[in-house]
């Protein structure tokens, strides 16, 4: 009975495909060549198939991201407060789902999001109500992302638990207020948290910064900041004094997805444990030693060990930046306000040293256990414990999956600018660049009307 | 190994009994608190609260003595919502007019979206409705007292605490002297704990 039973479950691990990468292989193609419409209608289908249960905050957050681009807000609200529900409900961890996972693999585990995930997720909730010119709504969603901050610094303040595009959208809104005061404290924020970050500050968030503690009197803020000081802030000023302004929010790109890096080598219980994988951008065989840990039954015993790791792979986006031009005569080039690769790599460097012990921890255990169990299912039958063993290393083989869950649907990059003008209707049409300079995609917008005071916010998402 | 299928026979038995949704009718007076967010609990109460509170303060008998025993007219103005949370001011809006009409003590008047639509059936009327049944504009009652407010929040939090502390905020205004009769304000605290295991 119980050897009939392992051999089953060899068979059944031997069927068990890692669903980030089915997801990707699905869902990208239909993007590409259908457009949003037809990937939310995917998405939507075969929810159960590309996400299932363990995956729900990125099914909504997913769907949420693809309506905002689809300028359904409505839809984008509804679906990215389901995720951000989730993202709550999942702050406590499951014994049962951490075994399971230990036994398994981390796709067992309910999906946490990543904190620059969660971030994005109150950008897009920012813009949505921003969209629906629901200033209070924009509020509440920016008071609430400061308690996510607050709460992910707590968790862990050595992370990145920060956002300078963030904390930038923040200031917008407490602008659009007349909250001076907290919009000065955002900038400040934002100033801080893009100088931590790879990226640097964009020149226009500078500027309006500046703009801003100038007006609140704050200037010794801005040379404690330790940044040269601007001797004019022409387009924050115009913008301030005239009231009302353009703001061209470009997504550029897609986002990079993550790819499994299988590792494998021999391990000695406090021994050694030696290791090879092949480098997915170079291609390099890597080789290297680790000291092996003491395992409790283990023994002087070699164990062939293999193990998978997550790692960033590059999409190659045809468009990275923008470019506007304003009733057929200003051209104007968007900076770069967030980048997307970035953060994942932050944060797949954050999480490597936990991602490799818990990955270590499984592997090792799950060896251990599968040697037992060659040795406990011995039937003195050469041939049948051959294939025997050969099912239990296959099956084992298929269970190890590095965690590749990651939203799909992000851009590469985030750019911004805003554009003081006088009231009335204007024209704006915003070329989508590639790599080479090469025009990919215009997105005309005729006879925006512009009244005195407002601020019309135009969302451009080349996700290509 | 017996003893062990029945345990897991058990376990799955135990799991199945706990699945399944179940509805129960509960009174709508009744203080329910699931997630710890602002409620219909809240917002009844604090409505309630303030209503009563407002409409008891002294500047009450000296309109109505102004105004020779008639009973102020109240309108209700905006309400912002200025917490972490997405409210639906306009439950708490109703909340207060209701505890307003239920008074007995004020008057109360449409607020300015609902007149629009008010005059639009006025102008409809002025041109479908017979000459009996047909209203005249300008019968308005003008409204003397104005309510305005905001609703805040703080939140501190430090792992698995949270407390967080509301506070809504109200004014009444005379309309026409811009003068500021009543200012009230109501606190609402609340802990939440969670915690961070589960089975």
């Amino acid at each position: 009975m119980k050897r009939i039973f392992l051999l089953l479950a060899a068979i059944l691990l031997t069927s068990c495909a890692n669903k980030s990468m089915t997801r990707y292989e699905t869902l990208a193609p239909t993007l590409e060549k259908k457009g949003f419409d037809a990937t939310i209608a995917e998405v939507k289908k075969e929810k159960d198939d590309l996400y299932g249960s363990n995956s729900e905050f990125l099914y909504y957050y997913d769907l949420g991201i693809l309506y905002h681009y689809n300028r359904n807000f409505d839809e984008s609200i509804k679906n990215l407060t389901q995720a951000e529900k989730i993202y709550e409900d999942l702050y406590a961890k499951s014994i049962t789902n951490e075994a399971a996972a230990i036994l398994t693999n981390d796709n067992t585990r309910p999906y946490r999001a990543r904190p620059f995930e969660l971030l994005t997720m109150y950008q897009y909730q920012i813009l949505n109500y921003l969209a629906k010119m629901d200033l209070d709504g924009a509020l509440v969603e920016v008071r609430r992302s400061q308690i996510a901050m607050n709460a992910l610094y707590q968790k862990d303040k050595d992370k990145v638990n920060d956002n300078g595009y963030l904390r930038y959208l923040q200031a917008l809104v407490y602008e659009l207020d007349g909250d001076d005061d907290e919009a000065a404290i955002a900038y400040i924020k934002a100033i801080k948290a893009y100088d931590e970050s790879k990226m640097g500050l964009p020149k226009e968030v500078f500027e309006f910064a500046t703009e801003s503690l100038r007006r609140m009197e704050r200037e010794d803020d801005i040379r404690a900041l330790k940044k040269p000081e601007l001797p004019s802030t022409p387009k924050a000023t115009a913008v301030h004094e005239q009231g009302q302004e353009i703001i061209v929010l470009g997504y550029a790109g897609h986002s990079p997805i993550l790819g499994e890096m299988y590792l494998s080598g021999t391990f000695v219980s406090a021994g050694a444990m030696n290791l090879y994988y092949k480098d997915g951008e170079t291609g390099n065989r890597v080789s290297f030693t680790l000291v092996a840990p003491p395992v409790p039954g283990a023994g002087s015993e070699t164990f062939h060990i293999g193990f998978a790791l997550p790692e960033v792979r590059k999409y190659k986006s045809r468009v990275n930046q923008f470019e506007i031009s304003l009733d057929g005569k200003t051209r104007i080039r968007p900076e770069k306000v967030m980048d997307v690769d970035q953060e994942l790599r932050q944060n797949m460097d954050d999480e490597r040293n936990t991602v490799i012990t818990r990955t270590a921890v499984r592997v090792i255990l799950r060896t251990i256990a599968a040697q037992k169990a060659k040795s406990a299912t011995n039937t003195g039958n050469g041939i049948l414990d051959l294939l025997k063993n050969i099912f239990i290393d296959v099956g084992q083989t298929q269970l190890e999956q590095a965690d590749l869950r990651v939203g799909l649907f992000l851009p590469n990059s985030f750019h911004m600018t805003r554009i003081p003008v006088q009231p009335g209707s204007h024209d704006v049409n915003v070329a989508a660049v590639g790599p080479h300079g090469e025009t990919v995609g215009v997105y005309k917008f005729d006879k925006i009307a512009v009244r005195k005071g407002q601020k019309v916010l135009l969302i451009v998402p080349a996700i290509k | 190994m017996s003893k062990l299928w029945i345990l897991c026979l058990c376990a799955c038995m135990v799991a199945f009994v706990g699945c399944g949704k179940k509805v129960t009718r509960i009174d709508e007076n009744s203080t329910t608190d699931l997630s710890g967010a602002w409620n219909d609990t809240d917002s009844r109460l604090v409505a309630d609260e303030m209503i009563t509170d407002c409409l008891n303060r002294p500047w009450y008998q000296t309109m109505i003595q102004q105004k020779n025993g008639i009973v102020p007219t109240v309108v209700i103005g905006k309400v912002r919502n200025k917490s972490h949370e997405h409210i639906n001011v306009e439950t708490f809006i109703k909340d207060m007019e209701r505890a307003l009409i239920n008074s007995g003590k004020a008057d109360f008047v449409a607020n300015a979206e609902e007149r629009a639509e008010l005059r639009s059936e006025l102008a409809s009327q002025a041109g479908n409705a017979t000459e009996e049944t047909r209203k005249d504009a300008g019968q308005e009652i003008g409204a003397d007292l104005m309510l305005t407010g905001t609703l805040n929040s703080i939140v501190d939090q430090e792992g698995d605490e949270q407390v967080i502390y509301y506070q809504v905020d109200l004014e009444l205004t005379d309309i026409q002297s811009h003068r500021k009769v009543w200012v009230g304000d109501k606190k609402i605290k609340k802990y939440i704990s969670r915690n961070s295991v589960k089975m």
